[in-house]
């Protein structure tokens, strides 16, 4: 051989192997798993087939070996027993406040134990960073990221009642005097509120408009119970509101028994005018084929508050026992998956972003062109994507109650003692002081 | 010897020694019954020793693992607790419901089957089959039958120019709807059974019955249903048992709601252990339902049992 066609020879053969390389190390992190072993991802079923044509291709590109099953029923109750019988799990989905608990108990790797975590961090919106953080440890990376509480607004039956822009509320105080004067004109059923019977349901519905109104439930840094019973506090004010609403009679016991889909079905069906619903089911509403009011689906823009909640879900790794190797490939199969693949890209939480319009926790996936796009395809009209940016960004989150060990203890007490004060006509001052109550009793329980 | 009343002869001597080295009865039923007993020691004693430890603790998985003794507290404590004694009612109302409904639907299709019908072999299959259905799947099934948004009843109710759906998971009704769908899954064994009883009852007692121009209703009354009462005694314990168990149709047709309406001990016992978290509490919450279902069959046999059994 030549020296000349030697050196290009060993110039290509370098060019291969460094691209070969690239591709898995595009992060400056190797990707590619060593051990041999299985890593196990659960999750809650949603979109099971995307979630298995991901892992698929991880599978198949990156030789993995991972096990991707569904955990169905009440997920965060089972996903803790499955975490305290040390089950074989290394990746799965929770929320923040099942995410505190799970750390508290030793059951999670916090996402700062990542290679890449500098360049994770730098990606996030700041408050979503601020929402997964517990103990100033980052507890997974993002799923995806949205506002739970989003008024949104049926415009077909909204408008053929002579309501305009101009009558849009602003606040809570707003949109029940709304809901009274749509059914003044004749609309029998123009509030469907976010009273469901998923462990998300009422309780959240109370939470976010709370927070929506000023309040805040709990301390954010120590905990310590918030909630006052004064007359125009935003806790008084709400379960007032409540009351007056469930005594109406406008609202079907019915909706305590929807599940979610029963929940966006039931807004679909047109049927209503308003209702508090999660951000990217905006797309769900103006789907033809799957609602009866697409096209006509807009949301409520911003006005003297927030709307909604931040409702996000993580991707978070378990601390069970297993080899270190093993560990490592975990960490590597979170990182491909959370965040970005062996060509540097966020390509799973952009197939999010179109196939169901997750919206991510990563800048760049929410401030592309492509999600750009998608967001005005699935709105109804086009001030309405400046609308959701907007409301998206402003998103609270109820780090009193969520941020803390005791959250999902918290919550199924909130589920029932809501319910029971619609349905026994319960003594608004007296609810509050058992909230108070319960929170006190939790901090104890857990030394806070 | 002696003669019984019913003129056999009883056996009243001494039995004969056996034979040095064989085995005598009671050592050959343990042996043979050991196995079984090492099989219940590990399913049943393990866990049932655990709870009760349980129940005396309180069991704390957060900052760290820790078992407080805190004696009877758990025990006493839910006697104050008022989603107790509402689950109480719930899981009495329940479990009445279903066992009447069961027993009610098993001795009409017990009957049904019992008659010369065409193609009675799958007439028996399809009605086999609710039995064959899981709760879980049943609960689902139940859930999208009767939810206002989906039901059967605002089908109806729109194609006779309704305007309302025909919601019956509210407040009123729910307990019954969880008890028919309880009933639905549980009647085919009991009809079974039935059935079997009723194909032992001689055919003379039928023809005599003709010959004594009893009614159709008389006949039932007086001839057919006097031979089922031990087997009906005995399903109704047994569905009792499993209606006061009944947990996952209920998890997953109403989550213990609207509100608390349908949550049932199970439910709350489910709530307390692993939503809470609160083990301890759980745990002895469940030794009451224990005593509650043992409560419920004593009662059953003392007022049923007893008399029908001799």
């Amino acid at each position: 051989m030549k020296r000349r066609e030697f050196g290009l020879l060993a110039g290509t053969a370098g060019l291969a192997l460094m691209s070969g390389a690239g591709r898995t190390l595009a992060q400056g992190v190797d990707l590619k798993p060593t051990s041999g072993e299985t890593v196990y991802f659960r999750g809650w079923n949603f979109r099971t087939d995307v979630v298995q044509a991901n892992v698929a291709r991880y599978n198949q590109q990156m030789d993995g070996k991972v096990d991707y099953a569904t955990v169905t029923g009440d997920y965060p109750a089972l996903m803790e027993q499955n975490l305290m019988a040390g089950a074989q799990l290394d990746m799965f989905y929770a929320n923040p406040s099942s995410a505190c608990r799970y750390f508290d108990a030793g059951w999670v790797l916090p996402a700062n134990e990542l290679p890449n975590y500098a360049e994770i961090d730098a990606e996030l919106y700041p408050n979503l960073k601020e929402a997964w953080t517990y103990k100033g440890q980052l507890l997974g990376l993002s799923y995806f990221a949205s506002t739970r509480g989003t008024m949104v607004v049926n415009r077909k039956l909204f408008e053929e009642h002579g309501f305009t822009d101009a009558d849009l509320p602003k606040n809570w105080d707003e949109v029940y005097d709304l809901i009274y004067r749509m059914k003044d004109k004749g609309i029998e059923t123009p509030f469907l509120p976010h009273w469901f019977g998923e462990w998300f349901g009422i309780s959240w519905g109370f939470v976010l408009e709370v927070i929506n109104r000023g309040g805040t439930i709990a301390d954010p840094e120590t905990h310590q119970p918030t909630i006052t019973t004064d007359e125009d506090g935003p806790y008084y004010k709400t379960l007032a509101a409540w009351k007056k609403l469930w005594q109406s009679g406008m609202i079907a016991q019915e909706v305590f028994t929807f599940n979610e889909g029963g929940y966006i079905d039931a807004f679909a069906s047109g049927r209503y005018v308003m209702s508090p619903q999660q951000i990217y089911d905006i797309e769900t509403f103006n789907r033809p084929g799957r609602s009866q009011i697409a096209g006509s689906c807009s949301l409520v823009p911003m006005g003297d508050h927030p709307w909604g909640i931040i409702d996000s879900g993580l991707y978070v790794m378990s601390n069970r026992e297993r080899s270190e190797a093993l560990t490592d490939d975990v960490k590597k199969f979170v990182s491909w998956y959370g965040f970005k693949d062996q060509d540097g890209k966020i390509a799973i939480a952009q197939n999010w972003m179109q196939e169901n319009m997750l919206f991510s926790g990563y800048k760049s996936v929410m401030e592309s062109a492509e999600t750009a796009e998608r967001i005005k395809k699935a709105i109804a009209r086009p001030e309405d994507y400046e609308a959701i940016l907007k409301v998206y960004q402003n998103t609270p989150f109820p780090k009193g109650i969520w941020s803390v060990v005791w959250s999902e203890e918290f919550n199924p007490f909130l589920k029932e003692t809501l319910s029971s004060f619609l349905f026994d006509d319960g003594d608004i001052v007296e609810t509050l002081e058992s909230m108070t109550a319960k929170i006190e009793e939790l901090n104890g329980k857990y030394g806070i | 010897m002696a003669v019984g009343s019913a003129g056999q002869a009883i056996q009243t001597s001494t039995p004969s020694r056996k034979p040095r080295g064989e085995m005598s009865d009671t050592r050959f039923a343990f042996l043979i019954g050991l196995p079984v007993l090492v099989f219940l020691l590990l399913v049943v004693a393990y866990p049932l020793g655990y709870a009760i430890y349980m129940s005396l603790h309180q069991i704390v998985f957060f900052g760290g693992y820790r078992a407080n003794f805190v004696g009877l507290k758990n025990f006493i404590d839910v006697w104050s607790d008022k989603s107790f004694i509402n689950a109480i009612w719930i899981t009495l109302r329940f479990t009445v419901e279903s066992v009447v409904l069961t027993m009610i639907l098993g001795l009409c299709l017990a009957s049904l089957m019992n008659q010369r019908i065409r193609m009675a072999g799958l007439v028996r299959t399809l009605l086999f089959l609710p039995w064959c259905v899981s709760s879980y799947a049943a609960g689902l099934m139940f859930g999208q039958l009767v939810r206002g948004q989906t039901g059967i009843l605002t089908t109806i109710s729109f194609a006779f120019g309704g305007t309302q759906g025909v919601d019956l998971m509210g407040r009123a009704t729910v307990v019954e709807v969880l008890a028919v769908a309880n009933a639905w899954l549980m009647s085919p064994l009991v009809a079974f059974f039935l059935l079997a009883n009723m194909k032992t009852i001689p055919k003379r007692l039928y023809d005599l019955a003709a010959i004594d121009r009893l009614t159709a209703w008389e006949t039932f009354r007086y001839v057919t249903l006097p031979p089922l009462q031990f087997t009906l005694f005995v399903f109704a314990s047994i569905t009792t048992v499993l209606s006061m168990k009944m947990f996952d149709m209920i998890l997953i047709m109403t989550g213990g709601g609207p509100g608390t309406a349908s949550a049932t001990l199970t439910y709350q016992i489910y709530k307390r252990s692993f939503k809470d978290l609160n083990l301890g509490y759980g745990a002895a919450m469940s030794f009451y339902l224990l005593f509650f279902i043992l409560g419920a069959t004593f009662l059953i046999y003392l007022v049923w049992g007893r008399r029908v059994s001799r």
